[in-house]
């Protein structure tokens, strides 16, 4: 199974700095700052390199599940708009 | 897991530490130096770093592109403008 169809180019792309990737950046931080807590270094001064490539890693892997996320949502849309295009008389507008 | 160490040693089959690879034990970890920094492994973090923020970059531009171009073929096709 493909993780991003090509189909899925067709949709607009999320921004770069979008819920996912900013989340899933900090969370990378985080645990950036974690692993210094844990081996007893200076939480914020410590392993600037760690920190900068666990965020930028975070970033990267959020970035792609939102183009998925997204892609998923507008597929299940399309199919629904479908349905309901090829089902009329289930979706009238009720008149009593 | 200290005992079967101890045989597999006496049987002269492993070397003396720290020679032991693939060993978490205490015995073995040398102490981290935090006050000398591994240079090498730093430059390749910052390295890496910058290479995946000019991949994501560089991805998300492609994405842009790909995408008005589907859209202007989309409004070609349809002869609206």
């Amino acid at each position: 199974m493909v993780f991003l169809p090509d189909e899925s180019r067709s949709l607009p792309p999320p921004p770069l700095l979008n819920k996912g990737s900013v989340w899933l950046g900090f969370a990378g931080w985080i645990s950036a700052l974690l692993d210094n807590a844990f081996n007893r270094r200076p939480i914020f001064g410590a392993g600037i390199h760690r920190q900068v490539l666990l965020a930028t890693l975070g970033c990267v892997v959020g970035y792609h599940l939102v183009k998925r996320a997204e892609y998923v949502h507008a597929k299940v849309d399309r199919e629904l708009c479908e349905y309901i295009r090829q089902h009329p008389e289930d979706f009238r507008r009720s008149t009593g | 897991m200290a005992a079967g160490l101890r045989a597999v040693r006496r049987w002269g089959l492993v070397a003396a530490p720290p020679s032991l690879a693939f060993t978490r034990s205490a015995f073995v970890v040398k102490k981290a130096n935090n006050a000398q920094p591994n240079w090498l492994r730093v430059g390749l973090a910052f390295g890496t770093s910058a290479a995946l923020w000019a991949l994501l970059i560089k991805q998300h531009n492609e994405d842009v592109t790909e995408y008005e171009r589907r859209k202007a073929r989309a409004h070609k096709c349809k002869q609206c403008s």
